[in-house]
């Protein structure tokens, strides 16, 4: 395991290279999901404005 | 020819064609595909790592440094791929002028430019070991960092404008001028890095790579183009929530959304 | 009551950019001034040694116009845009394409060319051997033309948007890259007394293909991000 991590002495660049791989994949995933949340909040709070408008 | 003869399948896929543009059509596509794309990117993604990082051998000259490969040339392959994806959604969208073509282009872009950072950082990572620096100006690099400022001109220029959708037949535009210009950065480059008689070490020359590393590579470039589908079609529903708003469809799902939790 | 052949269209349009411009000539000194201003600080942060500023001197200056030309393009369209002309320019019956070349070859005799003629002087200033002098004109002008075309063609796509310097310089680099390569390729080639009609011989190409090209594409952008 250890001889695993230490990549032949090259540890400082392997394992920063493939965290930057998942860093930026797992931020596109996420921000995905928060722009998804964010546009359906306000949709439903469009819905609502325009229903109250509707029946005072 | 044979498509034509049978007009059956021929209107089948035109059928297929018209519902696709349908935003509440593709909408539900993009939520039953999604997750088998899901699924397939993290299983191809779990092989191709175990094959490249435990099974294969190291390399004769590298050592284990040159298992960036893995990620950087998928990755660099990627990077080219979906531009040629963007441009030619953008281009459907320009002509047909195919809203959902539009909003495939527009976010498409920024997977892109995530695939084309990540190959710049990683080949900055795997450069530093082999030629000693964190930059060289060597023709693919260089040609990789002008594609990620292609890149952000055409997020950039999409967001400029007001309306959205006058912003991605801006964009894409762009996008098709860069088609044009990329080979063209590419091979100046290349003459501009032989003017300058540089540090022009290889990464990879012709050697023959071996198939307990080729495989590997193979399954992670599959598994990145599955993740280009993932992002792509969660990105897409989004889009179109954003885009339809106003339509009954649209509202439906938020309502359901809500329900739901 | 026919419409003005395309010829008159062009010359009409050319006429009243020249004039406009020539109405506010003190403004035509402004990218000359920037360029004068950018190439006395490289000496001031690289040492005043005449070996290395006459080495690095014609990249300077060619990266000096280019940043003086996109500090000047944001006003091609822009005025046009404001007071409703452009609009008309698109209703015009005269291919759009061909008012637009006349539009761009005016703004490189107002921006360009007072840059080609200041160029000698900042070339002087950073020792550039006389004897390589003429390739650098020869390779601005045809790397000038260039440049405002292709400008033109990305200014065209911002024109529906807000003011956006930084953004017309990110769209506008991918395009720059190969024009500055070819330039300065040429310069330094004959610096060291290699052959350099090649880089030249392509400027010159790009430049006969951007000719034909770039004002109806730029027509066609001009469309799009004004949505007629």
């Amino acid at each position: 395991m250890d001889k695993f991590l230490a990549m032949g002495g090259y540890a400082v660049y392997v394992w920063p290279a493939y965290a930057a791989f998942f860093v930026v994949f797992a931020a596109d995933l996420i921000a995905t999901a928060a722009r998804r949340r964010r546009v359906l909040k306000e949709l439903r709070a469009r819905i609502a404005r325009q229903s109250a408008r509707r029946s005072p | 020819m044979n498509v034509h003869s049978s007009p059956t399948l021929w209107n089948r896929l035109v059928l297929w064609y018209h519902q696709m543009g349908s935003p509440p059509y593709f909408y539900a596509f993009a939520g039953r595909w999604r997750p088998w794309f899901i699924a397939a990117t993290l299983i191809t993604a779990a092989i191709g790592l175990y094959g490249g990082l435990l099974l294969a051998p190291p390399d004769y000259q590298q050592g284990d440094a040159y298992r960036i490969i893995f990620i950087h040339v998928p990755c660099a392959w990627m990077s080219l791929f979906t531009y040629a994806f963007m441009a030619g959604c953008g281009l459907v969208g320009l002509v047909w002028r195919v809203k959902l073509a539009e909003i495939l282009a527009m976010e498409a872009a920024p997977i892109g430019a995530a695939f084309t950072f990540v190959t710049l950082v990683t080949g900055s990572l795997w450069g530093k070991p082999m030629w000693g620096a964190w930059w060289t100006w060597d023709a693919r690099l260089t040609s990789e960092l002008v594609l990620l400022f292609l890149y952000l001109g055409v997020i950039g220029l999409y967001h400029a404008f007001e309306d959205t959708r006058q912003g991605a037949r801006a964009a894409a535009f762009l996008a098709l001028i860069g088609v044009v210009n990329l080979p063209i950065v590419h091979y100046s480059v290349v003459w501009w890095n032989t003017l300058h008689q540089g540090t022009t070490v290889q990464l990879f020359g012709p050697s023959r790579i071996t198939w307990s590393m080729l495989w590997p590579l193979l399954t992670m470039a599959l598994s990145t183009h599955l993740y280009l589908g993932w992002s792509l079609l969660g990105r897409a529903r989004v889009a179109l929530l954003e885009l339809e708003g106003g339509k009954d469809w649209a509202r439906a799902i938020a309502l359901k959304e809500a329900s739901r939790g | 009551m026919s419409a003005p052949s395309a010829r008159t269209g062009y010359v009409t349009i050319l006429r009243r950019d020249l004039l406009l411009a020539w109405r506010r000539r003190g403004e035509a000194a402004f990218p000359v001034l920037y360029a004068l201003i950018v190439a006395t600080l490289f000496p001031f942060a690289l040492g005043p040694e005449g070996a290395l500023l006459a080495r690095i001197a014609a990249g300077v200056v060619l990266v000096t116009v280019l940043l003086a030309m996109l500090l000047a393009l944001d006003g091609l369209f822009r005025p046009d845009v404001e007071d409703g002309s452009l609009e008309q320019l698109l209703l015009a019956p005269q291919p759009l394409g061909l008012l637009l070349a006349a539009k761009i070859l005016a703004h490189w005799l107002t921006t360009a060319l007072p840059l080609l003629l200041a160029s000698p002087l900042l070339a002087a200033m950073l020792h550039l051997p006389v004897a390589v002098l003429p390739v650098l004109l020869v390779a601005l002008a045809l790397a000038t033309p260039l440049m405002s075309l292709l400008g033109a063609l990305v200014v065209a796509l911002t024109v529906g948007t807000r003011r956006s310097g930084m953004l017309l310089a990110l769209m506008l680099l991918p395009l720059m890259v190969p024009v500055v390569i070819f330039a300065a390729g040429a310069v330094s080639a004959a610096q060291q007394g290699l052959p350099f009609i090649a880089p030249l011989a392509w400027l010159g190409a790009a430049l006969v293909l951007a000719l034909v090209l770039a004002p109806a594409a730029c027509a066609a952008a001009l469309r799009i991000a004004l949505d007629a």
